[in-house]
């Protein structure tokens, strides 16, 4: 798959290290934080760290580089990405979260909304899941965790079923690897790999960017 | 001219709920199907993770 910088257009052309099992949450960061959205950050956290994910949001990694590149290439490293939506949230961070969201769903990632009970959620996002954060929010995050674990193994299975086209077995080993860091869906990704003519590709084409992984270790 | 035999399977995604039918031949996803329940005469694939 080729992936393309937001900040110039370019085709990105380095390998972007995976960070497996991590959760992503996309909300306000900045100064003032709207009543409720602290203790909704909290609760999600709390579940995906019992379900044995690292929780990270944009202020976690420093780069020192553009913040938008550096948001983009968490998310491309990532499998999964929480939207916290408060209420009363300004514009331009309800525009700042579906932007992600956006970009999370295009490069394949999972998405869950998290909205308080009276934030809107725009009608292009009426179809990603969402769930209020209500008195039943852990036990639907909880539910959304465990699902999880359906999708890597749809994503390995998928992945096995369309070896012949080692593209995109790669790309399914990969979501299905970043789900659960299970080494076992990178070695299927290196034997697709070798038997396939990719392997004799530069390392910076876009075939060995994608298998990059394969050549990671725990 | 005898046709090179296709092995289509289908498998169901959990997200949406629907089946997915796959060409293995030419490792191809080729439909989604809208309705419920799976497609008529093509076997679905079990998984298998390896070990």
């Amino acid at each position: 798959m080729i992936v393309y910088r937001p900040t110039d257009g370019d085709a990105h052309t380095v390998p972007i290290a995976t960070r497996c099992r991590t959760c992503f949450l996309m909300t306000q960061l900045g100064e003032p934080i709207p009543d409720g959205l602290q203790g909704i950050r909290d609760r999600v956290e709390a579940v995906f760290v019992a379900e044995g994910f690292d929780v990270i949001d944009a202020d976690s990694i420093t780069t020192g580089r553009d913040f938008l590149h550096k948001i983009w290439e968490i998310i491309a490293s990532v499998p999964v990405g929480i939207a916290i939506v408060p209420e009363g949230a300004k514009p331009t961070t309800l525009a700042n979260i579906f932007y992600e969201v956006g970009l999370m769903q295009a490069l394949g990632k999972e998405t869950l909304v998290v909205k308080a009970p009276k934030a809107t959620v725009p009608s292009d996002f009426v179809r990603t899941e969402y769930v209020v954060a209500n008195a039943w929010l852990e036990k639907k995050l909880k539910a959304f965790a465990v699902s999880l674990h359906e999708r890597e193994m749809h994503y390995g299975h998928v992945g096995s079923l369309v070896e012949n086209n080692p593209l995109l077995a790669l790309d399914y080993f990969r979501r299905a690897y970043l789900l659960s860091g299970d080494a076992t869906w990178r070695e299927q990704a290196a034997a697709v790999l070798e038997a396939s003519d990719l392997s004799e590709r530069a390392t910076d084409s876009v075939e060995m960017i994608l298998a990059s992984f394969t050549r990671e270790t725990n | 001219m005898a046709s090179k035999k296709k092995d289509i399977v289908q498998v169901k995604n959990p997200r949406s709920g629907h089946y997915v039918k796959i060409d293995r031949t030419e490792g191809r996803i080729l439909a989604h199907k809208k309705s419920a329940g799976p497609y008529a005469n093509i076997p679905v694939a079990r998984k298998r993770k390896a070990s």
